[in-house]
């Protein structure tokens, strides 16, 4: 298999997010204006044909609004018909006045109603396609759909297999970029599509048991690197996007950055069997008359015929295959199993830096390896819990769709903390007569390899420099497929000196939650074990420690989040440890210290399991 | 004075873009001015622009195309 493939989604969005609040400025609200009912499907038209000019066919995405538009449907149906689109549904665009008038309420994301409204919602929603089409959709999709709502939609309306789930990395820092005012909290998930488990949408699913009957894909590809550290809305497949980002020359209005990224997601077949993929999904809002920000709809327009057109060229060239999304579930099914995991190999490729990420997710776990910071795993999403979350109106989670961290280092740093504390890091010390020398500080990159049901990342041997000792050291981080393990190992290259020992200190700095501030950490255990020898603490900031030489393991129970996670080793010396953490610091470490000489490895394994 | 309103185009502030915030401006007329409605950034069209390629200076490869994903001595 060799396939890099497109899914092209757009939407008849009447009355399109932005549009009323951007260009309606000045005026009293009005989303039954005829001006923009036109505008907007001016600009759907707009749309399909500059992707059926490049050769490229597309998701019809009906929005609830546009099922009361004969024109809207009618174009549905001819483009059904002679270029092959899909006609879709979608759960956006539900705004509209014949949806205020029904359920009096100006909400719009699908999984922030209350279940019950959901249900009456989705109901209504497929029965009103079935009337306009006489059949019900093989996809749908929002920003995001929680698990409960994908679970019914499955039961209900079976032909569904295909969903967009999510939008990757979109939480907190959307928000705070929105000036606090755009509620999608939905961190943590795939950024490549997946199958769904039936607990929890952003975990995918570990076997047919769990298999909640869809292939969900990702509102945009996204910028693996950029996204994670800024506002996910300027780094993805989405060419205003990067306009919004101001990404392009203003004198040229050239933007090789989209390009660089839609480039890149095609070099991950790589790291994936052959297999990449990308998702380009824009709303009408963002091609409209009147210029969005500092781009006028000419420039607008170009950004997005140029997207299509390269799509389109790939295509030519034998190096894309555009799917509808329905065709695409097909695909992924016939080609991925359960366990196989997800591969990113990624470098920047805007700031300039030489920064390189490795991320990997399955259905036990989602890993972030930062190899300028030594290989040091700086977010972990413990998948293999499958949380319940149930999200929406009556439930514990209005808005947060997220799925909590162990590690996050943006939110709850990382290596770097301000003269008090610990960040949450997985990270090694190097220490010598006195001297300390954290991984976190040297920098390198890494090298992919997948041997038998392993993935490996290799990375590039570093020095370590104390006063009378120099260390060459090489780091390789194992991923054995479906165990929910990562094997982290330490190779002593060579020494200057070669009878010399260092000794070396493992450690994983913790906590969890979904946003930047502190949870409630009295709920959780801390234990090391030896044989018989068992030391337990039950947290309560008090910043206490226990080791015991030779421990057969150190691990923590978190019950908020249904997980255990565990640290074991295998080197000369081994002293297993954990460690309280203090109110100025809510976190845990579990870590091992041991020795290493010339030529020798110290290695040890992180586990994750369900707590319950 | 009269209220403000939009300008001709929808400028965000271009202070508050350089820390990660989108926060459209409005423009007072009388002063011919845009002002930030969060922060105390006000500044003309031509000053919004300036500072907004200003704003593009962490963009270092912005104009870079790459052909390769993992060779770092390409430059």
């Amino acid at each position: 298999m060799d396939r890099f493939i497109v899914n092209i989604v757009h939407r008849p969005e009447m009355v399109p997010e932005y549009a009323e609040k951007v260009t309606g400025q000045g005026k009293a609200e009005d989303i039954g204006r005829g001006a923009l009912l036109t505008e907007s499907l001016d600009i759907f038209k707009t749309q399909q044909a500059i992707a059926h000019k490049n050769g490229l066919k597309t998701t019809i995405q009906m929005t609830y609004a546009s099922l009361f538009n004969d024109e809207a449907v009618a174009i549905a149906k001819e483009h059904h018909e002679k270029y092959g689109d899909e006609i879709s549904l979608s759960l956006l665009g539900l705004p509209c006045e014949q949806f205020r008038e029904k359920y009096q309420t100006k909400d719009f994301c699908i999984w922030m109603f209350s279940m019950e409204e959901k249900k009456t919602i989705v109901r209504d929603v497929f029965g009103k396609f079935y009337d306009r089409f006489g059949f019900y959709p093989e996809s749908t999709g929002s920003y995001y759909m929680d698990a409960d709502l994908i679970n019914f939609i499955k039961a209900e309306y079976p032909s569904v297999k295909c969903a967009v789930a999510t939008c990757w990395e979109e939480g907190p820092k959307a928000y705070h970029t929105c000036n606090n005012s755009w509620y999608t909290f939905m961190d943590g998930g795939p950024w490549a599509p997946w199958i769904p488990s039936k607990q929890n949408t952003h975990a995918p699913a570990a076997n047919e048991a769990e298999d909640s009957g869809i292939v969900a894909i990702p509102h945009l590809s996204r910028d693996l690197l950029a996204c994670y550290d800024g506002n996910g809305s300027n780094f993805g497949t989405h060419p205003q996007n990067v306009l919004r980002g101001m990404i392009y020359d203003t004198k040229t209005w050239e933007y090789p950055y989209l390009y660089n990224l839609i480039d890149q997601y095609r070099y991950l077949a790589k790291f994936n069997n052959g297999y990449a993929y990308n998702m380009m999904f824009v709303g009408p809002g963002w091609m409209n008359k009147m210029g969005r920000w500092e781009a006028p709809y000419e420039l607008l327009k170009k950004s997005y015929e140029d997207g299509c057109a390269y799509y389109g060229k790939l295509k030519k060239e034998g190096k894309l295959t555009d799917m509808t999304m329905s065709e695409f579930a097909d695909f992924y099914r016939e080609n991925k199993h359960y366990t196989e995991p997800e591969c990113a190999l990624w470098r920047d490729i805007l700031y300039g830096s030489d920064k390189q990420l490795f991320w990997y997710c399955d259905p036990y776990m989602r890993v972030c390896v930062n190899m300028d910071q030594g290989g040091a795993i700086v977010d972990l999403r413990p998948y293999v819990a499958k949380l319940e979350w149930p999200v929406g109106i009556g439930t514990a989670h209005v808005q947060d769709a997220s799925y909590p961290f162990l590690i996050q280092e943006k939110y709850r740093a990382g290596y770097f903390t301000h003269y008090a504390g610990e960040g949450t890091i997985r990270s090694a010390k190097i220490c010598h007569n006195g001297e300390e020398v954290d991984l976190c500080l040297c920098r390198t990159h890494g090298h992919f390899s997948q041997e038998g049901s392993d993935r490996v990342l290799t990375l590039d041997p570093v020095e370590i420099e104390f006063s009378d000792l120099t260390v060459k050291l090489q780091t390789v981080l194992t991923f054995p497929e479906g165990t929910g393990q990562v094997k982290i190992e330490r190779r002593v290259l060579s020494m200057s000196d070669p009878a010399a020992a260092v000794t070396v200190n493992e450690y994983m700095v913790a906590c969890y939650g979904t946003t930047e501030y502190p949870e409630d950490m009295t709920s959780l255990t801390l234990a090391v074990q030896a044989g018989q020898q068992k030391e337990i603490i039950p947290y309560a900031y008090r910043c206490r420690e226990a080791s015991l030489a030779g421990a057969d393991e150190a691990n923590c129970t978190l019950p908020p989040i249904k997980t255990k996670v565990t640290m074991t080793c295998d080197g000369r010396d081994k002293t297993g440890y954990v460690r309280e953490g203090y109110a100025f610091s809510p976190m845990f470490t579990l870590g091992y210290t041991g020795t290493l000489k010339e030529k020798e490895a110290f290695s040890t394994w992180l586990k994750l399991e369900r707590a319950d | 004075m009269a209220q403000a309103g939009k300008g001709r185009l929808n400028y965000r502030c271009p202070s508050c873009f350089m820390r990660d915030l989108d926060i459209d401006m409005f423009y007072d007329k009388d002063k011919q001015e845009y002002y930030c409605i969060r922060c105390q950034y006000r500044g003309s069209e031509a000053d919004v622009l300036a500072k907004n390629e200003m704003a593009r200076f962490r963009y270092g490869a912005m104009s870079k195309r790459y052909t390769d994903f993992e060779n770092f001595s390409e430059k």
